[in-house]
């Protein structure tokens, strides 16, 4: 086994090129510093920042996934993960994984648009709650589109939506008659719209979604890494500061050793997903990408569910209040969590996919 | 004419990762005794002395220490490659305490005239050391340790009692921690010593441990008088020495080997008892598949780490807390799933891969050994989350 976990297989270079990433997205999405913006942010419409979206578009980040042939960066699924995490460490709004997804199909000028940030696509892909993948009613023929789909993050601020349909991907511009949106808050501040389609006037795309969204999973759960590492760190800032019974709170062995275990499972996420980001890199295989997938996504999912709670209760009575951050992050984790399928829907998928390896045992 | 198999040790740290590993592999098909393998309890050296010499024998014995002193001089990362091929195979353990930890001890700290002394005869199986640390009063806090050395003349004099000393009853010679200097701080009156468990005063009781296997025994020292020579280093810097010693061996507590052994004990216990298609049993048996593979993931990045060169620090804690805990889950969901079996003595149906009493029982020293899970957590909370004292 010559893989190392990390992404960083390829040596010294990928690793230097991951921290430069993250330096990079540091301009948008500091870890750092206050939540003030992203507070400013909630419930108002669309949700997000759009000079801070041209920025990023400037940053060349809406391609990350697109080859360089085709105006993108053509970086791997680990620069990708050190990108979303960041995103994910500063609460970042903008619809970063929604939009690179809808890059996988989107057309040459389209494509073109997307990357510039003069146009916003986002897909709409879903018709229930919590699975990745389930059978679709949505029709696309002659031209048309007819369906409704479902928690789409963000579209108040699309121009146009990716929609996937039994016939395949389907573009349907937001303004179209035939389209209605109804948008619904999120705990987080966002919202999510859903899409009416009676008819509406759609163009064909072409392109894998499928693999796009097994990847878009994969950033979701490094965007959750990124959220449960920070609200950790602030937690333990807390803890090395607060005092009560004439000590430090950090010192109590009850608050100690919830502490390690949060850590456990905060490394065994990085790890995971880590690990995933290199799957996706080194095979195009269905089967070892989604068993990866789903394996990631499981545990990010129930950890960053976990951190975000356990942050309220170590914290004690100012987490409570909305003008403490800790609360930013537990009602995004609530937001994010099941986003690209439940930690339940993807263990059972795990289980149907991936055979009882060899591997595990003499 | 063929090369000589296994190739010398300078031949074997030139080869890469892979090459290494079937060179391992095809080192235990051929001189592997079949009979000893996956052993359900720890063998004695009367059961596992013939592995012993015939590792001697092939100098694959102590793959850690230095050529210079008959050792294999192979790097951390090959050491995890063999370590690995060995578990994978179901080797059983020796009495390594010689290996493990009296030689690297005396490697670094050792006199010129110990090391002469001692390391040819660990490499030979003339003596075999067991490992007198823990008390009946001095268990994770080790430091308040009570076994006293006083120098009389040319002699240390020996009182105290040592518990846990695993294969006592095996071993010829002991090594050690014992208070020199009362008056010290706890951590610097401690010393190193060894002692001949034939010497006068010396006397074992082996106990008996949940899996109902004397491997364990408490060991008396009552007026034992040794050279002054056996003194290992200098006098008081006993404790650091300990602590120094504990390498990058850390990470072996945290192999996913003994989980994923356990968790196909699972499966096959799930399809005896006819419940493995049963919705509820997938669901939990996935969690511990997922738990276990994330383990692996994890475990990964410090064998990555071990790979570069890079030491390992105190977080490696973790993956002696998440592994140990995971094998306790499947051992707990294979005592529920196994109905009355669950109370059996011995296998089910004479079936040594249906024992779920058995693995549940090993399961339950995991978080104990190594350092208790709770003293990992201290470790993690204090060294790692920089928690204030």
């Amino acid at each position: 086994m010559t893989n190392e976990p990390g992404g960083m297989n390829e040596g010294a270079g990928r690793a230097e090129g991951l921290r430069l990433i993250r330096e990079s997205a540091a301009a948008v999405a500091p870890r750092q510093g206050d939540l003030r913006r992203i507070r400013a942010l909630r419930f108002t419409r669309p949700g997000f920042d759009p000079a801070i979206w041209r920025e990023i578009c400037a940053m060349g980040w809406v391609g990350i996934r697109v080859p360089e042939g085709q105006g993108g960066a053509g970086l791997g699924m680990a620069e990708y993960c050190a990108l979303a995490e960041e995103f994910g460490a500063a609460l970042m709004p903008e619809p970063l994984i929604g939009a690179v997804l809808a890059t996988a199909v989107l057309p040459a000028a389209l494509l073109a648009d997307q990357l510039s940030g003069r146009r916003l696509i986002l897909p709409a892909w879903q018709e229930k709650s919590g699975a990745l993948h389930a059978p679709l009613t949505t029709s696309f023929s002659n031209g048309g589109v007819f369906g409704r789909k479902v928690f789409v993050p963000m579209a108040a601020g699309a121009d146009g939506f990716v929609v996937t349909a039994r016939e395949g991907c389907a573009l349907v511009p937001a303004s179209a008659e035939a389209v209605s949106l109804v948008l619904a808050d999120t705990q987080d501040g966002g919202h999510f719209g859903a899409l009416s389609c009676d008819d509406a006037p759609a163009s064909a795309l072409a392109g894998d979604f499928a693999a796009a969204l097994e990847e878009a999973t994969l950033a979701t759960s490094a965007y959750l890494l990124g959220l449960m590492d920070r609200v950790f760190a602030l937690t333990l800032d807390y803890l090395r500061t607060r005092t009560q019974f004439g000590r430090k709170i950090g010192s109590f062995q009850a608050l100690q050793h919830r502490s390690a275990d949060l850590k456990i499972q905060l490394e065994l996420t990085r790890a995971s997903v880590a690990a995933a980001a290199d799957v996706l890199d080194a095979t195009a295989e269905p089967g070892p990408r989604q068993a990866a997938v789903s394996r990631a996504k499981a545990r990010a999912s129930d950890a960053a569910l976990r951190l975000t709670r356990e942050a309220i209760q170590l914290h004690g009575g100012i987490a409570y209040t909305d003008e403490y951050d800790a609360g930013l992050f537990l009602r995004k984790a609530m937001v994010v969590a099941n986003q690209f399928g439940s930690s339940a829907w993807h263990r059972a998928r795990f289980a149907a996919i991936a055979p009882d390896s060899e591997d595990e045992g003499p | 004419m063929t090369d000589p198999f296994p190739p010398p040790a300078e031949v074997l740290d030139q080869l890469d990762d892979e090459a290494f590993r079937l060179v391992v592999r095809r080192f235990l098909a051929e001189n592997y005794p079949p009979a000893l393998r996956n052993p359900p309890k720890r063998l004695h050296w009367r059961e596992n002395k013939v592995w012993y010499l015939k590792l001697a024998e092939k100098n694959w014995l102590a793959p850690g220490w230095p050529r210079e002193y008959g050792g294999m001089g192979l790097s951390a990362a090959k050491q995890i490659i063999m370590t690995e091929e060995f578990e994978r195979y179901g080797c059983a353990r020796v009495n390594d305490h010689g290996i493990v930890m009296v030689g690297p001890l005396l490697i670094r700290y050792g006199s010129e005239e110990q090391k002469r002394y001692f390391l040819p005869r660990i490499l030979s199986g003339e003596h075999i050391w067991c490992q007198g640390y823990s008390e009946p009063n001095a268990g994770s806090d080790l430091a308040s340790l009570r076994t006293e050395a006083v120098l009389e003349g040319d002699h240390w004099v020996i009182n105290g009692q040592k518990t846990w000393t695993t294969l006592a009853s095996d071993a010829n010679w002991i090594f050690l921690l014992a208070r020199t200097d009362k008056r010290a701080k706890q951590q610097q009156g401690i010393s190193f010593l060894l002692v001949p468990m034939a010497a006068k005063g010396v006397s074992v009781r082996p106990i008996i441990n949940l899996e109902l296997h004397d491997e364990f025994c408490e060991t008396f020292f009552d007026n034992v008088r040794v050279p002054k020579e056996n003194l290992v280093g200098e006098i008081n810097q006993g404790w650091t020495m300990a602590k120094a010693l504990l390498g990058f061996e850390r990470i072996f507590l945290g192999s996913p080997r003994q989980s994923a052994y356990a968790l196909t004990r699972l499966r096959r216990l799930a399809e005896h008892v006819g419940i493995s298609d049963a919705p509820v049993f997938i669901d939990r048996y996935t969690r511990l598949r997922l738990d276990l593979a994330d383990h692996r993931a994890l475990y990964e990045t410090y064998v990555a780490k071990l790979r570069r060169g890079e030491a390992l620090g105190a977080d490696v804690s973790m993956l002696k807390v998440n592994q140990s805990e995971i094998f306790q889950r499947i051992s707990e969901f294979m005592l529920e799933i196994a109905g009355e079996n669950a109370g059996l003595l011995e296998p089910i149906e004479g079936n040594r891969d249906l024992h779920p009493a058995g693995i549940f029982i090993q399961a339950r020293p995991a978080s104990i050994y190594g350092g208790t899970n709770e003293i990992q957590r201290n470790i993690i909370a204090k060294n790692v989350l920089d928690l204030p004292a």
